[in-house]
Order: C-alpha cells, then sequence, then structure tokens
C-alpha cells in the first residue's frame, strides 16, 4: 500500500459507492499536478479536455483502485492512456501548442525544449523532474524497465540542457 | 550537486502553486451528472425496445399457431384479400406501437 494515501482510498471507495462529492474532494485535490502534467505534454486546450476525460474514466472505475500505488500515480496511469488514445486517433493532438497558463520567458522556452523530446522523453522527465515522481513509478507509468526509464530521463535532461546552454545560459 | 539548470527545469516543469479550479470541478462533475443520466436513459431505451421485441415476437409466433388451424387456414385460401388486410392492418398496428414508443420513452 502506497504511504500517505489513507485519504485517497476512503474518498475512491466512497466514490465507487456512487458519491459525488467524495469524488469531487478527490479532484479538487489532483486535478492542478494533472492538468499540469497533461498541459506540458499537449498543450493547455487538450490538457484539459484529457483530464476531463481521465477523471471520469477515474469516476467510473473507481471500484478497481485498490490502493496499492498512490491516487495520484493511478489517476496520471489513466491520463497516460488517454493520451496515447488521442495520439493514435488524432493527429492534431502531436504538436503541443503553446500554453497559456505559463506565459513567463522562462516557461516559454522550458515549453520550446519540451516540443524538441519526444512523447515518452517529455512525461518522464516533466514527471521525475517537475513533480517529484520516483523513477520507478514513472517507469511504472510509461510500462518500460527501471534502466529504460533513467535512461530517457538523462537522455531529455541532457538535450534540453544543451538547448539551454545554446541560449547562453552556460 | 543541482546546478543552476537543474534549478530552472525543476522550478520551471513543477505544477504551479494555484487553489483548486473549482469551474473545473464543477464542469466535470454535471459532465458526470449527465452521462449517468444519459446512460440510464440509454438502458431503459434498450430494455423497452427488448420487451417490444419479445412482445412483437410472441403475437406473431400466436399468429402463425392460429393460422395453422384447418378452419381459418381454409377461410384464408378462399379469401386471401382479407387475409392480407389483417396482414397489412398488423403492419399498421405495429409501426404505429413502435412510432408512439419512441415518443412516450424519451430523453425529457
Amino acid at each position: 500500500m502506497a504511504p500517505n494515501n489513507d485519504e485517497d482510498i476512503a474518498l475512491s471507495r466512497r466514490a465507487a459507492r456512487g458519491d459525488h462529492p467524495a469524488f469531487a474532494m478527490l479532484v479538487e485535490k489532483h486535478e492542478r499536478p494533472l492538468r499540469a502534467f497533461l498541459t506540458r505534454l499537449a498543450g493547455a486546450t487538450i490538457a484539459d479536455d484529457l483530464a476531463q476525460e481521465a477523471f471520469i474514466k477515474a469516476w467510473r472505475a473507481a471500484d478497481q483502485y485498490d490502493g496499492r500505488a498512490r491516487y495520484s500515480t493511478w489517476l496520471t496511469r489513466i491520463a497516460w492512456r488517454c493520451r496515447i488514445d488521442a495520439l493514435r486517433t488524432d493527429s492534431r493532438a502531436e504538436a503541443p501548442e503553446a500554453p497559456q497558463e505559463y506565459a513567463s520567458p522562462a516557461s516559454a522556452e522550458v515549453d520550446d525544449m519540451l516540443a524538441r523530446l519526444s512523447e515518452s522523453e517529455r512525461a518522464a522527465l516533466v514527471l521525475c523532474d517537475g513533480h517529484g515522481w520516483t523513477h520507478s513509478e514513472a517507469a511504472e507509468l510509461l510500462s518500460v524497465p527501471l534502466g529504460t526509464l533513467k535512461s530517457t530521463v538523462a537522455r531529455a535532461k541532457a538535450k534540453c540542457r544543451a538547448m539551454w546552454e545554446g541560449a547562453d545560459h552556460g | 550537486m543541482a546546478d543552476e539548470f537543474d534549478r530552472f527545469l525543476a522550478s520551471s516543469l513543477a505544477p504551479p502553486e494555484r487553489l483548486p479550479d473549482r469551474r473545473f470541478v464543477a464542469n466535470l462533475q454535471a459532465r458526470i451528472l449527465l452521462e449517468d443520466q444519459l446512460a440510464g436513459k440509454r438502458r431503459a431505451v434498450l430494455g423497452e425496445l427488448l420487451k417490444q421485441l419479445v412482445a412483437l415476437v410472441a403475437v406473431t409466433a400466436a399468429a402463425w399457431f392460429i393460422g395453422r388451424a384447418s378452419p381459418i387456414a381454409d377461410f384464408f385460401a378462399q379469401t386471401p384479400a382479407f387475409g392480407l388486410a389483417i396482414l397489412l392492418a398488423g403492419f399498421g398496428f405495429v409501426v404505429l406501437l413502435f412510432s408512439s414508443s419512441g415518443r412516450t420513452v424519451p430523453f425529457r
């Protein structure tokens, strides 16, 4: 069982019994990191659609959450699958649009860097370096071996560092 | 040890600090309620359709069994126009039944 997860397990069990306010509390708690992650992957507009879809799936599958992983991990896994499905079916989802939520120069710079990474490099880097996920959690999410995940993060970071240093920061 | 780039990356990629987006939560709740209602109505319509199909099959089977009885079969053999009229009336009844149930089970 994941640590510090008791409240989410209790809320999810209530949601599985059809308790809408309990699910609303889960959404309030997890929408911020989930939408931030999806915004980095897909841009703000698509991110909100994906987040809605992921939460609806989480509501319908609430009885399948067993508490072995953190609720945020379980939810992000659902959202990641939604993203992969969207990429398969809609070519417009491929290129992340310019996000509106992070309209600062540094944010624009990091968005530009992320846009040059592959989808899995972007996801791995955002989760591990930005959201504090462990490498094991990110490896499980992306369904890759731990070693592959570590090298994906290192490669993504090296690419970003090269771009950052190339922009006269180094 | 974290250098300037690591700090830049971590702070840029971290989720923004803000209060929960209540409008997003409310929109999501409304969509879930709407989808639940639509799913319920879809189930009701399918259930109704199934009941009507079973009833139709039962009535058709009954008509077929009755039509096989020799006095009735002989009557229809002698006056096929009458048999055709009954068939048309039955068809009209079925059409009316389905079209009226489409209005009464409805997405109100």
